[in-house]
């Protein structure tokens, strides 16, 4: 990498989403290499706020979730709680002065759902619009300069 | 008598967390915010030590929750539900089963036997070697001071062909080379497996717990050319290609093993003659017609026969026959043939549990191979990724080789204690009596056909009224 910009992006999906089963995951991660983590969770609604904020902090230029359908959430309403949880989660990287785009939530049409490696892809592009995240350099600094 | 062979185990923290059966989902949505509220009264304080861990997006409640639900049952709104997680339903495979695996990730962490708790809630029998029970009749009493009190149990076993007879010559020598049989503490030897994310300092781990163990360790001859020199004593090299000059970079190996075949038969000869020459291990692969290959493998004069096994513990080219069969039908041929003590049978393929180990010398072998169990015991989770190119997701070729071996000994430390009751059980105080014993042991397809068969063949297919 010789000088380009490369984000971090963190995703995270629901697992009822088309095309997201392990063997989609490998071919992703096989495509994208450490510009793209995946971590697949059973139900949206599994996700906190803390999930994406840790992610912004650790290691992400920008974290996105990806739910299935309104109203057809296996557990009945998990996706509707991710949307609260990702604007909550917004609310509060915004106070802190990090522009809100950093997390997203897709939720994906009943009619036609957009199979996981789009959606990767297009948020990859989403992502690249961003400035390096002030956060990340942060910890890099403090990574290689430990506090003594 | 020699001085008991004790593994000393102590626990070894895992470097990532496992992944657990069950996970909590509390929604906070609709929360009454209680006065008293259920998180705050669990017992072992999960919700207060609760974090998450950002490099695997795990959170530390999953890991910490002893099961007991009680959070689950009190919350006035029932926010609080406990689910499986489909995450550790999809580790592993039919053979390496989630709870395989997590057993033995316990048990290389703690170095203890596991213990499921109360009762036995399984099936009572099932493929493979849970079709066979092991007679256990001798627990009378509990032993007065334990597997490690007084009693003296040996599983130590021999390896190398013995002589029918000795021969002394008038002066009352004996005649001949003495023969050359290389004694091992456990019947449990260690190869490399056939995938996985290991690195250089990964089978230094191993070799170091071979040689803490006293075992010995499979590895290609490449590797023991390339820097592990010190550990040629507890390491068998397999060798694959023909060398120009057999006796070569074996550095004192006790043992070698080739693969059997006409073609191997001249460097086998070269192989003998050397000086100090190792003992030859014959590598048969278990499919159709293994068993007339043993025969002429011994035939041939060799000590000791590797039958190697898919990694699904069945045999290599057919699925519905497993490893268990392999070694009892081949182990009853050589005995009518009566040359069953004169050579080493060992095992290897899917050896996943303890049992299996005692069980697999029951049908016959002197002593089995662990692959992917020593694997599994660095938190190797079976996914295969790294088949794929990818990365593991518990990065086990960065582990130190000190923590690799603390990890395998104590699943082996686990293990030997587990060979130690089933034979403490079975009121068999050596490992070499043990070989063979099938009269120690029951097989469901036998127990099924000497108790139904008077009652005619039920057809395929057949429907009962």
């Amino acid at each position: 990498m010789t000088g380009e910009y490369r984000p971090t992006v963190a995703l995270f999906y629901c697992q009822n989403i088309p095309q997201s089963s392990e063997d989609h995951r490998r071919v992703l991660e096989k495509k994208y290499g450490q510009s793209m983590r995946l971590f697949p969770i059973p139900c949206s609604g599994r996700l906190e706020p803390i999930h994406l904020l840790r992610a912004l902090e650790e290691f992400a230029e920008a974290a996105y979730v990806v739910t299935c359908p309104e109203g057809a959430c296996r557990y009945l309403e998990g996706n509707r709680r991710a949307m609260k949880r990702v604007q909550r989660t917004q609310d509060i990287i915004s106070s802190i002065g990090l522009e809100k785009e950093r997390v997203g939530i897709i939720i994906e049409s009943s009619e036609a759902p957009e199979p996981l490696g789009q959606l990767a892809e297009r948020l990859l592009e989403r992502a690249l619009k961003l400035a390096p995240s002030p956060v990340l350099k942060g910890a890099m600094t403090t990574k290689e300069h430990p506090s003594p | 008598m020699p001085a008991k062979y004790v593994i000393h185990t102590k626990p070894v923290a895992h470097r990532f967390e496992p992944i657990t059966r069950s996970g909590i989902i509390a929604w906070e949505e609709g929360c009454l915010k209680c006065p008293v509220c259920v998180k705050r009264q669990c017992v072992y304080g999960v919700y207060d030590h609760r974090h998450l861990d950002a490099r695997q997006m795990i959170d530390s409640i999953d890991n910490q929750c002893m099961n007991c639900l009680r959070c689950v049952q009190s919350c006035p709104k029932e926010l609080i539900h406990k689910s499986l997680n489909p995450e550790y339903k999809a580790i592993g495979d039919a053979h390496w089963t989630p709870d395989i695996i997590s057993r033995l990730w316990y048990q290389a962490e703690t170095g203890k036997i596991p213990v499921s708790g109360a009762g036995y809630n399984g099936p009572f029998s099932g493929p493979g070697f849970d079709s066979m029970w092991t007679d256990m009749s001798e627990i009378v009493r509990p032993t007065r001071d334990g597997i490690h009190g007084r009693e003296y149990i040996s599983t130590a076993v021999d390896l190398g062909r013995t002589p029918r007879h000795l021969l002394f010559t008038r002066q009352g020598d004996l005649e001949g080379h003495t023969p050359n049989v290389l004694g091992i503490p456990m019947p449990i030897l260690m190869r490399l497996p056939g995938f996985g994310s290991i690195s250089n300092e990964t089978v230094l781990g191993w070799n170091l717990a071979a040689r803490r163990l006293g075992t010995l360790m499979a590895v290609p001859l490449e590797l023991i050319n390339s820097g592990q020199v010190e550990f040629s004593r507890w390491s068998i090299p397999v060798i694959t290609s023909h060398e120009s000059d057999p006796g070569r970079g074996l550095q004192g190996a006790p043992m070698v093993e080739i693969p059997w075949g006409e073609e191997w038969k001249d460097y086998r000869d070269e192989l003998t003659s050397v000086e100090a020459s190792p003992l030859i291990c014959d590598k048969i692969v278990l499919e159709k017609g293994a068993e007339e290959k043993v025969l002429r493998a011994v035939d041939g004069g060799a000590s000791m026969i590797h039958l190697e096994g898919s990694m699904g513990g069945r045999f290599v080219d057919d699925h519905s026959r497993y490893i268990k069969d392999g070694i009892r039908s081949i182990h009853l041929r050589l005995v009518e043939e009566g040359v069953r003590d004169e050579i080493t049978l060992l095992a290897s393929g899917g050896i996943a549990m303890a049992e299996q180990v005692a069980k697999s010398v029951i049908c016959g072998a002197d002593a089995v191979f662990v692959d992917f169990a020593i694997l599994i015991a660095l938190e190797c989770r079976m996914c295969r990724r790294c088949t794929e190119g990818l990365s593991c997701p518990v990065e086990i070729k960065d582990a130190a080789a000190s923590w690799v071996a603390e990890r395998v000994v104590n699943l082996l430390g686990a293990w030997h204690n587990q060979l130690l009751e089933v034979m403490g059980a079975m009121g068999i105080r050596d490992a070499r009596r043990l070989r063979g014993e099938s009269g120690r042991a029951m097989f469901f397809e036998e127990l099924d056909r000497e108790t139904f068969s008077s009652m005619g063949e039920i057809q395929e297919g057949c429907e009962l009224e």
